[in-house]
């Protein structure tokens, strides 16, 4: 991992608004420019106004419906899983667009671009699995509607894009941990189980790639703030995943104040338990 | 039940709460057993609810103290084989056994990096045998047994001191090897128990299955830990993840192809551990959608919308690594018990 990134500038990203924008010749130099950087280019729906709209499939004339609300009713499983797709959507885009940055190997070695690699398959693997699983109540693909900012700011550097991992992961290996004692159909225990331990290799060696402040590199992969003394690992509530996905303000408005819990899980599927997160996971 | 009293009034009220969470969740569509659906389509009241009251405890909480006594004989077995590698063990002879790896291992260049990470793991087994053994086993009416180093045989040898893992002992890509395995039996075996938490309307069953999770995925993080180290002391090997995956399935997915002519007996565990019914490189996984009552079994390997990076990465060898798969009581039972020396008295295989 080199710490080249600490002296490149960090641009704003930039916006298009119009397709007539790419016509003059200043827009066009600067847009070709920043695909050769890690410049991030945001083009505005309005670009796509132009368009027909006939959903024409993979030649790029169809415009996708921006996702305007998402709600959860943890009353069912399918509920419990659409907030498990909504934390895969986001890890798939991200992770996508780390390994795509033109500069992924060179700011990191051999060992972090493999782990990158395979962690950003196996989120996009776990995302189109509760996608298909889910049919009809599978949560819109909002992966288009991440907030550039943010998404700028995470992957502007190796540090930053494995601090936001590590976060990511934490949410993942906690959420499943909290969640699972709601889930009501023994087979859907078992896929969740399936997956938390595959986020919990995720998250032992992405701290081990990048410990957080203070820890020590050898302990990380499992080190003493983050195992309680009983030797379990992290866990929040639900609500608690869900406020931390929104204090990341990685989702764009105003689809990330409509991401809402609409109930609570019945009495009958188990009570909320103390959180145990770590202040740097 | 008085003469007067209405039907349901003599029957214990958290037994009739769990009846209703059961008969709502039957409405809702869950599976209910043969006799609760004979009873229910007969019409008959006190059929259903007798059938009802057995099936509510089909997942008994005796079920569930099963696996926690399971669970904690699994532990012990981790943590004193790691603190006989440490030379932390109780019984000198253990410690003993361990001599020429752990001198190996503290001659490497990062020795001192793989000690520092076997001590971290064997101090989360050992809060884990301790929390089954003082909290979860209590909690749910049951004593656990006294089990010491004594009762373990770390080359595998059921006793004999001379099983197929004796080279743990001496060389340290076998020892990692061995380690290895434990981890990732260990995340498997608690996958495949979960199941046994789910009582609804149970909070010690919900307790208990929040922990058991929580140890879980600690598990994973010890099994990718190892699995780290093993892959930087052999770089070329890319069957060996850096992210710590289970790559494919049986012997392929244990990555042991830096161990020279591996024992028959060790190539048969290796083969348990990553195979069984539901084996490592498994791609298909079924979901129950509880809104419309229908099951979607999806296989990883051929749905849509995936598509995968890396170096000659196939959509089916990422879906193997994308999830871990469980080893039923049984199959668990079959690789370990060569391990553990014999009590049928305190349940030790």
């Amino acid at each position: 991992m080199s710490d080249h990134d600490g002296k490149r500038d960090r641009e704003e990203p930039f916006f298009i608004g119009s397709g007539g924008e790419l016509l003059r010749p200043a827009t066009r130099r600067k847009f070709f420019r920043m695909m050769g950087t890690s410049g991030a280019i945001v083009l505005l729906p309005s670009v796509f106004a132009g368009c027909d709209d006939d959903d024409d499939g993979p030649s790029g004339n169809e415009r996708p419906q921006p996702v305007t609300a998402v709600t959860f009713d943890l009353r069912t499983d399918v509920g419990i899983f659409r907030l498990v797709h909504v934390l895969e959507i986001v890890e798939g885009a991200f992770y996508t667009a780390v390994v795509n940055k033109s500069d992924f190997t060179t700011i990191f070695n051999a060992d972090a671009q493999e782990v990158l690699r395979d962690i950003r398959n196996a989120e996009v693997i776990h995302r189109e699995f509760v996608r298909t699983a889910l049919g009809a109540q599978a949560v819109p693909d909002f992966s288009s509607q991440l907030n550039q900012t943010t998404l700028a700011a995470a992957l502007s550097s190796a540090a930053s894009i494995l601090t936001t991992a590590r976060m990511l992961e934490s949410l993942g290996v906690s959420g499943l941990n909290g969640g699972g004692k709601y889930i009501k159909d023994v087979r859907n225990l078992l896929v969740a189980g399936k997956i938390a331990s595959v986020e919990a290799r995720h998250l032992a060696a992405l701290r081990e790639l990048q410990p957080p402040a203070g820890v020590d590199a050898n302990l990380a992969f499992a080190s003493d703030e983050t195992i309680d003394p009983n030797g379990r690992d992290i866990k929040q509530e639900a609500g608690e995943i869900l406020a931390r996905v929104k204090a990341m303000d990685i989702i764009s408005e105003p689809l990330e104040t409509n991401i809402t819990i609409s109930n609570p899980p019945d009495a009958s599927q188990g009570v909320p338990t103390p959180s145990f997160f770590p202040p740097t996971p | 039940m008085e003469k007067n009293e209405p039907i349901l009034g003599g029957i214990d009220p958290e037994i009739m709460q769990r009846l209703c969470n059961r008969r709502e969740a039957i409405q809702r569509g869950a599976s209910a057993s043969a006799a609760v659906t004979w009873g229910l389509s007969l019409g008959s009241v006190p059929v259903a609810l007798a059938a009802l009251a057995k099936d509510v405890y089909a997942q008994a909480p005796s079920d569930i103290l099963d696996a926690l006594q399971f669970a904690f004989i699994l532990e012990n077995l981790e943590n004193e084989f790691y603190k006989a590698v440490l030379g932390t063990s109780a019984v000198a002879a253990q410690n003993t056994a361990f001599n020429p790896v752990r001198a190996a291992i503290q001659a490497l260049p990062n020795g001192a990096a793989i000690v520092a990470a076997v001590r971290q793991i064997q101090k989360h087994e050992q809060q884990h045998a301790d929390f089954l053994r003082m909290t979860a086993i209590p909690l749910f009416g049951g004593t656990a047994p006294t089990i010491t180093a004594n009762d373990f045989d770390f080359t595998g040898g059921d006793g004999t001191g001379t099983g197929p893992f004796a080279r743990a002992t001496q060389e340290v890509d076998f020892l990692l090897l061995s380690a290895q395995a434990f981890e990732d039996t260990g995340v498997r075996a608690y996958k495949g128990q979960a199941g046994r938490f789910l009582i609804p309307g149970n909070t010690n069953a919900d307790v208990a299955l929040e922990s058991a999770l929580r140890i879980h995925s600690v598990e994973g993080r010890h099994a990718a830990k190892i699995r780290r180290i093993r892959r930087q002391r052999n770089p070329g090997d890319t069957s060996l993840r850096f992210i710590g995956y289970i790559r494919g399935g049986g012997l392929e997915a244990a990555g042991a192809g830096n161990i020279a002519n591996p024992p028959a007996g060790v190539v048969d565990a290796l083969n348990r551990i990553y195979g069984g019914t539901s084996p490592e490189s498994n791609t298909t996984h079924v979901f129950f959608n509880d809104v419309t009552n229908t099951v979607a079994t999806v296989n990883t390997a051929t749905m849509s919308g995936v598509t995968v990076v890396g170096p000659g990465e196939t959509q089916t060898t990422a879906a193997t690594m994308a999830f871990d798969e469980p080893l039923t009581k049984q199959e668990v039972i079959d690789i370990v018990k060569g391990f553990i020396k014999d009590d049928p008295s305190r349940g030790l295989p």
